[in-house]
């Protein structure tokens, strides 16, 4: 229990000195308001980075990967001290795709961690306008599944989305593609595949997403049309890809999924380390900066209080003479580093706040960002109250356990 | 009044270790009565403040017995003699050190909102009734520091009072005073000694204050004179 007169006491300390109080406050302010933005700043950056590689990237695709190396076919019955030799070896698959997607559609669609699916048939062909020829690649989709995935139709700058479901043979090209080729809106294109079949296509639509790489080779069609392309069956597709809510949790997920298919399932995580990687990179930096800067506040604390000690020193021994013992003592002088610490913490988040909305202010037009990208996380706030208590309290404890330790008659006599 | 022992020290040691071991106070021996008024003189270094402070229970570093109203002291923990301090002792120090934040009536309030044994408002209306005593009951709401030296001091004795301690320990409680506050703060302890049966100790050297005491404790290089 912390009694009300050393609550009194501590208070008269805290405004007596009311400047150097404020500066205490402040350095708890800056620390916690610096937690707050650099690791608002950084989730924003990650969401970011993230949203813009979700772009072109499910978080879980199940395609048909190539059979296990089973080419040494004697490995398993000759031991070590034999030599074989077997002339010109291969892997082969034998089927390509998934032949009957819409079982594993079905049978995945119960799982309820996932929001979206989304069947691909992605062929390499070549495009060809007259006598220009690219290669690239042919991605038959559904348009409203897509849609949901990849959010393509927002890419759309001319012509529409919605034009692939009405005309048959329409197409949406890639918009560096569709200049390599010199096309434009309603212009015929040739496609051939790799096994020589050609078709003409409409183009209705032509897309600019966030990668150039994807626009200088990519277009679409409706996915019955790119069966069609392949004579295959109206079930044929090369890919499914799969968005989870929760895209941290999609190796789980797709451990689960595992059980649905035969086929090869790919959480993000395992295709793209990297993202993971920068991800968890950028959250360390930010947590070592902010709690360095916590740290130099509490110093600053303890520096105050301290001076604070030295000044009060005739008081607590009068107050030991009196009989106050070296708990209430204590209790003086942590309460004092506990209120400088609160009352810190509250204007350190909302400044944090007020930081973290100007800077996600600030333009910064790269890619498909507007402004520079600040998220904000309430556990982030928490976490930044908590560690900014933490220091005060152990910034206020030292000095108050020396205080407590004040022989009175040394300083009384002098 | 009854002829009670208020404090009594038996065989009393103690050693001062730097800069060099030095025995100051040598097996000193003697009983204090309740109500009776007495000074501590002796010339500096004669180790009459030493003697205080161990009276005091505040320098616990000695050999011997220390008792007050029959308890022995001696060997218990600080924080035990803290609790001892509040409800048995009241301390008048040659400087007043009043808290300069705090009105004087808080200040007079602080030991007794320590000791807990009564409401706030009863705290209060004794601090108001010490204050009265010293004549100081129109300058209760202003702040310590506003006031004169003479005044703090006698704010000083009213917060000592407050607890009713059976003892009131002073260290040249008057040694800041000139002639008239220190004949007012006197006067003071001669009434609390006579009126109320409270034990005075009082280090002084003021010759003249130590005259009109009921009894005079004289040390010289740590031996009683008397």
């Amino acid at each position: 229990m912390i009694e009300k007169t050393n609550l009194k006491i501590a208070y008269a300390h805290l405004t007596s000195r009311i400047k150097q109080s404020i500066i205490a406050v402040l350095s708890v302010t800056f620390g916690i308001s610096m937690y707050v933005f650099m690791n608002g700043f950084m989730k924003g950056v990650n969401d970011a980075q993230t949203d813009l590689a979700f772009s072109t990237l499910a978080h879980i695709k199940i395609y048909n990967d190539l059979p296990v190396d089973n080419s040494n076919l004697l490995k398993k019955n000759i031991n070590n001290n034999t030599i074989v030799h077997i002339s010109n070896p291969k892997v082969i698959q034998y089927t390509e795709g998934i032949i009957n997607a819409e079982q594993t559609i079905d049978a995945i669609k119960k799982i309820p961690e996932i929001s979206g699916i989304a069947p691909q048939l992605n062929i390499n062909v070549f495009f060809r306008n007259g006598s220009t020829k690219v290669n690239g690649l042919l991605s038959g989709i559904d348009t409203q599944n897509e849609d949901l995935l990849f959010g393509t139709a927002k890419y759309v700058i001319q012509g529409s989305w919605t034009m692939l479901n009405t005309q048959t043979d329409g197409m949406l090209i890639g918009k560096g593609l569709a200049q390599k080729l010199s096309l434009s809106l309603k212009d015929n294109i040739s496609v051939t595949t790799a096994d020589g079949i050609a078709k003409n296509f409409k183009i209705v639509g032509i897309v600019e997403t966030t990668l150039a790489g994807v626009d200088n080779q990519k277009a679409y069609i409706r996915i019955n049309a790119a069966r069609q392309l392949l004579s295959k069956n109206a079930s044929y597709v090369s890919d499914i890809q799969i968005n989870v809510k929760d895209f941290n949790k999609a190796h789980l997920v797709a451990q689960k999924m595992k059980e649905y298919t035969q086929y090869k399932v790919e959480p993000w995580m395992e295709a793209n380390g990297q993202l993971q990687a920068a991800n968890g990179l950028r959250e360390i930096i930010a947590v070592a900066v902010s709690l360095t800067i916590l740290l130099v506040a509490g110093f600053g604390i303890y520096n105050i209080m301290n001076m604070t000690v030295n000044e009060k020193i005739r008081e607590i021994a009068i107050l030991k003479a009196m009989g106050f013992d070296g708990n209430d003592v204590v209790q003086i002088f942590l309460s004092q580093s506990i209120v400088i610490g609160i009352l810190g913490g509250w204007v350190g988040m909302a400044l944090g706040y007020t930081i973290s909305l100007l800077v996600g202010k600030i333009p910064f037009q790269i890619a498909s960002l507007d402004t520079l990208p600040v998220a904000s996380d309430a556990k982030d706030y928490l976490l930044a109250f908590v560690f900014g208590l933490m220091t005060t309290f152990v910034a206020g404890y030292l000095p108050a356990k020396k205080a407590s330790k004040i022989d009175p008659v040394e300083i009384i006599r002098g | 009044m009854k002829e009670t022992i208020a404090l009594s020290v038996n065989h009393l040691q103690k050693y001062f270790y730097v800069p060099n071991k030095f025995q100051v106070l040598k097996d000193l021996s003697f009983e204090v009565k309740k109500g009776e008024f007495l000074s501590l003189i002796g010339k500096s270094g004669s180790g009459k403040s030493t003697l205080l402070y161990i009276l005091s229970t505040m320098d616990t570093d000695y050999q011997g017995e220390l008792f007050i109203n029959n308890v022995l002291l001696t060997g218990k923990k600080q924080n035990e003699l803290a609790a001892f301090r509040n409800s048995n002792i009241g301390f008048v120090f040659q400087f007043h050190y009043l808290l300069p934040e705090f009105s004087v009536i808080d200040n007079v309030m602080l030991p007794a909102l320590k000791l807990k044994t009564k409401s706030y408002d009863e705290i209060r209306a004794k601090a108001m009734e010490n204050l009265n005593l010293l004549g100081l009951k129109e300058q209760a709401e202003k702040q310590a520091n506003k006031l004169s030296g003479g005044q703090q001091q006698r704010v000083a004795i009213a917060r000592a009072l407050i607890n009713d301690p059976a003892i009131i320990m002073g260290d040249e409680p008057t040694g800041n005073l000139d002639s008239k506050n220190t004949q007012i703060v006197f006067e003071i302890f001669k009434e609390l000694a006579k009126e109320r049966g409270q034990t005075i100790i009082a280090v002084t050297h003021d010759d003249d204050f130590a005259a009109n005491c009921d009894r005079i404790i004289e040390l010289q290089d740590g031996v009683l004179l008397k």
